[in-house]
């Protein structure tokens, strides 16, 4: 009877529900750009009313030049601070592109590349210029496909500068000793070399999930590192809307709401340089058709391991990322303006104003503005203090960072 | 082959593997460790005081009954010195609260605590089943959410009780802070994160001379930062009787997707729960507006929104939808939003959200008549100004409270004999209210 469903009546355990909730009923298949051609070439484009559309974006149906200005529209908005008009004649502002080869960070370099074009062709000059970095992580067997596609990259987009930097060279670049101090003691520990230093921080983590978070962690300070040194005054992160959504519930749950308005944020960031999302308001699923409908050279920069993440899924190799991220996937495809909704929410909250001398986290170099550093002071830990003192000696991580690195307690 | 013997008192062997972090304990060793962290939380946050008279929401299930069984237990162990009773809501549907109102007779026997069973017939005039009868089986699940949110606080009043504590759980909790994002309420998010939900600053201000007022119960969940699976161990190696219901309706969508969202997320790193909790805490400080010291971290930290009006876990708020159209709905109305923002085309219309709360959006007018809106596109976060429903005297975002409305609306209807004078209320909106489309949207006149 319809009326049962609102008594209080709580799922007892054993209703344990193993998979995701979200059923087969609510999909809207139309909605889906990758199957745009069979419902599309039917109609005209709706912006052009010209040619026929090649797929169907937000219920609007498309033609390719039309997809690729709003692509293009989205992104550049973005990034209206960087125009020519705004840039000092005298001082050539450079920003930092992350290069990961996924399909996101390839499009906003084939972006960036006709925004500049289109720059020098209308004024002479360009608002700004870029400088490319890849950051190699330690697990990816496949290096020589990555020189292999950098040397590509520099072929089809011969105006940026190229770095391409190991994960290990976060020891050697970041300035600060602490981060040294977080690899596991060993009887050379003095003269181990950074890979070696490494791969003895990431042999030490016991999950899945603790490994993908030291690394992603790391290569984010390496590349704000790389950004400083090399005289960049921001960054340029290739996240979608989809990536964004997926971070701000997967730091959730990874203890890092604190720190959630710094890590999806366009503008100042703790660390010294601006980030910015210019893909922000672009979906995943809209660059895949994208990157599939601009074809050579974009298509042939794209190395992404999806499809071995897919099938690991229900290993014990799961990370936290890979279930947010397998997560976002389904709802993208079936209510993708929830997926935008989580990052505008997410952007209303407001970043705690964090002095230059607040004390930071020894991984992830957040500000611990409350010095609340550790799992342990807060209502649910359950511990006594004792534990709290002991600890105050050794590297001050925050509450996410202690979950990733737990410290020996006594 | 030995078992492995505890990892607490290394003597007896382990018999329980902790859900919390996957340590293996005896029974005796699970119940201690068990209980102290309860206590830890009561103590760390202050939630009780000397000689206070403390109802416990009773339900006859596994939360409640733990509740229950620990509070006993600690308050003789570490002497409280407060007093336990019992407080359960009968809605008043033939057959159906039978069973798990003899669970909760039989623990009040056994632990020695009062029982009180207050009815809807007692506290609003009407039983489920008669205003099935009025309003038919559609609309009823309205009544049955509104009534239920308001009884344990009219229960408590009528007992002269200051302080309800409920059993809500860290799984309870951590669904919330994840459904909360999926929804993009930030308000709600961050006041489900406190452990006291109502607003102790105000007891003493709002009505000291009248001990029945409801206003002034505080409410709070002493299991904020249980697992629910050790919920069910310490249930089941203690043999505590508790009445197990499947809900046979699935949950809203969003809520369904949390938990599902949470129980993987347990499954990947046990500790996710508590982390989520603690990333609730710290964002109900980001929250604009915000002005929780610390999201319930400390004890002095409250919300100013009395809990009675939030869905805070459990499954009662489906509203008969089925479980899709409430992610649809939304999902259609977000992408309206986004369209008329895109077209420049942007009229302000009235919003009905959820909570009452009437909000300003901008919204292109031709699609949405008469058109489920889902419920939050807002455009920024409001901060809702509580004042009291000035029928009952309720903590309410609207001059009157939601169960005042549907009972005018019942009492209006009322066969003959009885007719209750109304104030003046605009009817068509409570029309819509009670069949549940609170959510409707309407072109403004502005
Ligand atoms: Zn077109
Ligand atoms: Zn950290
Ligand atoms: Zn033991
Ligand atoms: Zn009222």
């Amino acid at each position: 009877m319809a009326w049962r469903c609102t008594l209080h009546l709580r799922n007892h355990l054993n209703a344990l529900i193993t998979h995701f909730h979200l059923q087969p009923r609510f999909t809207f298949h139309n909605k889906m750009p990758g199957k745009h051609v069979d419902q599309a070439l039917e109609q005209p484009c709706r912006r052009c009313k010209d040619v026929s559309a090649v797929l169907v974006v937000r219920s609007e149906p498309l033609c390719r030049e039309c997809f690729f200005k709003y692509v293009h529209t989205k992104a550049i908005k973005r990034l209206e601070s960087f125009r020519v008009r705004n840039a000092n004649p005298n001082h050539q502002r450079t920003l930092l592109l992350p290069l990961s080869f996924g399909v996101s960070s390839v499009s906003l370099l084939h972006i960036l590349d006709r925004q500049l074009k289109t720059q020098m062709s209308k004024t002479g000059r360009t608002g700004f210029a870029i400088h490319v970095v890849h950051i190699q992580i330690p697990g990816d067997e496949s290096i020589i496909t990555v020189d292999e596609l950098l040397s590509k990259a520099k072929e089809a987009y011969p105006d940026f500068k190229y770095t391409s930097l190991a994960l290990h060279d976060v020891f050697r670049l970041t300035s600060d000793a602490t981060l040294n101090d977080l690899c596991p003691k060993t009887n050379h520990s003095e003269t181990a070399s950074p890979p070696e230093k490494l791969a003895a921080l990431i042999n030490s983590l016991t999950s899945a999930t603790a490994r993908a978070d030291v690394l992603s962690t790391l290569s984010t300070r390496l590349t704000v590192e790389h950004a400083k040194t090399s005289g960049c005054e921001g960054i340029l992160w290739g996240d979608t809307t989809t990536k964004l959504a997926e971070k701000t519930l997967s730091e959730t749950a990874k203890g890092r709401g604190f720190s959630l308005p710094w890590q999806i944020s366009d503008g100042e960031s703790p660390h010294g340089v601006t980030f910015n999302y210019p893909m922000r308001d672009v979906l995943k699923k809209e660059l895949v058709s994208y990157v599939d409908l601009v074809g050579s050279p974009v298509s042939d920069l794209i190395c992404e391991p999806s499809a071995i993440r897919q099938a690991s899924m229900s290993s014990k190799n799961t990370t936290i990322d890979d279930l947010m991220s397998k997560y976002f996937e389904e709802v993208e495809t079936n209510f993708p303006s929830i997926v935008s909704n989580v990052v505008r929410t997410t952007g209303k909250l407001e970043a705690v104003s964090a002095p230059a001398s607040a004390p930071r986290c020894d991984l992830c170099s957040m500000p611990v503005s409350d010095g609340r550093f550790g799992i342990h002071g807060w209502g649910g830990d359950q511990q006594e203090s004792a534990e709290r003192i002991a600890i105050a000696s050794g590297p001050q991580l925050c509450y996410g960072c202690s979950r990733s690195i737990p410290q020996p307690s006594k | 082959m030995a078992p492995k013997p505890c990892a607490l008192c290394t003597v007896n062997p382990a018999a329980i593997v902790r859900p919390k972090d996957r340590s293996a304990l005896c029974k005796p060793c699970f119940f201690n460790v068990f209980e102290t962290e309860i206590h830890h939380t009561i103590t760390s946050t202050n939630l009780f005081a000397r000689g206070e008279r403390i109802a416990i929401g009773a339900s006859g299930g596994k939360d409640s009954t733990v509740l229950a069984s620990v509070l006993k237990t600690l308050n003789e162990r570490y002497d409280y010195g407060v007093e336990l009773i019992l407080l359960s809501i009968d809605e008043g549907i033939k057959g159906y609260r039978d069973d798990s109102l003899e669970t909760v007779k039989r623990n009040a026997k056994e632990y020695g605590m009062e029982l009180t069973i207050l009815g809807y017939k007692e506290l609003y005039g009407w039983t489920m089943d008669q205003v099935v009868e009025q309003v038919g089986k559609k609309g009823n699940c309205t009544y049955c959410g509104v009534f239920r949110r308001q009884a344990l606080d009219r229960g408590a009043a009528k007992l002269g009780v200051k302080h309800v504590v409920t059993g809500h759980n860290a799984d309870d909790v951590a669904e919330t802070v994840l459904m909360n994002l999926l929804r993009g309420d930030l308000p709600r998010l961050s006041r489900t994160t406190s452990i006291v939900t109502s607003t102790p600053s105000s007891v003493a201000s709002s009505s000291p001379t009248d001990p029945a007022s409801h206003t002034n119960i505080k409410r709070s969940k002493p299991l904020k930062y249980a697992y629910e699976k050790e919920i069910v161990l310490y249930a089941l190696h203690k043999n505590l009787t508790y009445f197990s219901t499947e809900c046979i309706y699935s949950p809203e969508a969003f809520r369904g997707s949390a938990r599902a969202l949470i129980k993987n997320l347990e499954r990947v790193r046990p500790s996710a729960i508590l982390d989520v909790v603690r990333s609730g805490e710290d964002m109900a400080k980001l929250c604009p507006g915000s002005d929780e010291g610390c999201g319930g971290a400390c004890g002095s930290s409250t919300s100013a929104i009395p809990m009675a009006e939030e869905e805070e876990g459990g499954c009662g708020s489906s509203n008969g939808r089925n479980a899709g159209s409430e992610m649809a709905n939304m999902d259609r109305q977000l992408a309206q939003n986004e369209a008329a923002v895109e077209n420049e085309l942007e009229v302000e219309i009235t919003f009905h959200g959820r909570d009452g709360t009437q909000q300003k959006i901008k919204k292109q007018p031709k699609k949405i008549k008469g058109q489920a809106a889902a419920s939050v596109p807002r455009k920024a976060v409001t901060k809702q100004v509580m004042g009291k429903c000035k029928k009952c005297g309720y903590l309410s975002s609207q001059e009157v409270c939601k169960a005042c409305t549907l009972l005018e609306g019942l009492n209006k209807n009322r066969p003959k004999n009885h007719i209750e004078v109304g104030y003046d209320a605009e009817p068509e909106n409570h029309v819509r209210d009670l069949a549940g489309q609170v959510k409707g949207l309407e072109v403004g006149s502005g």
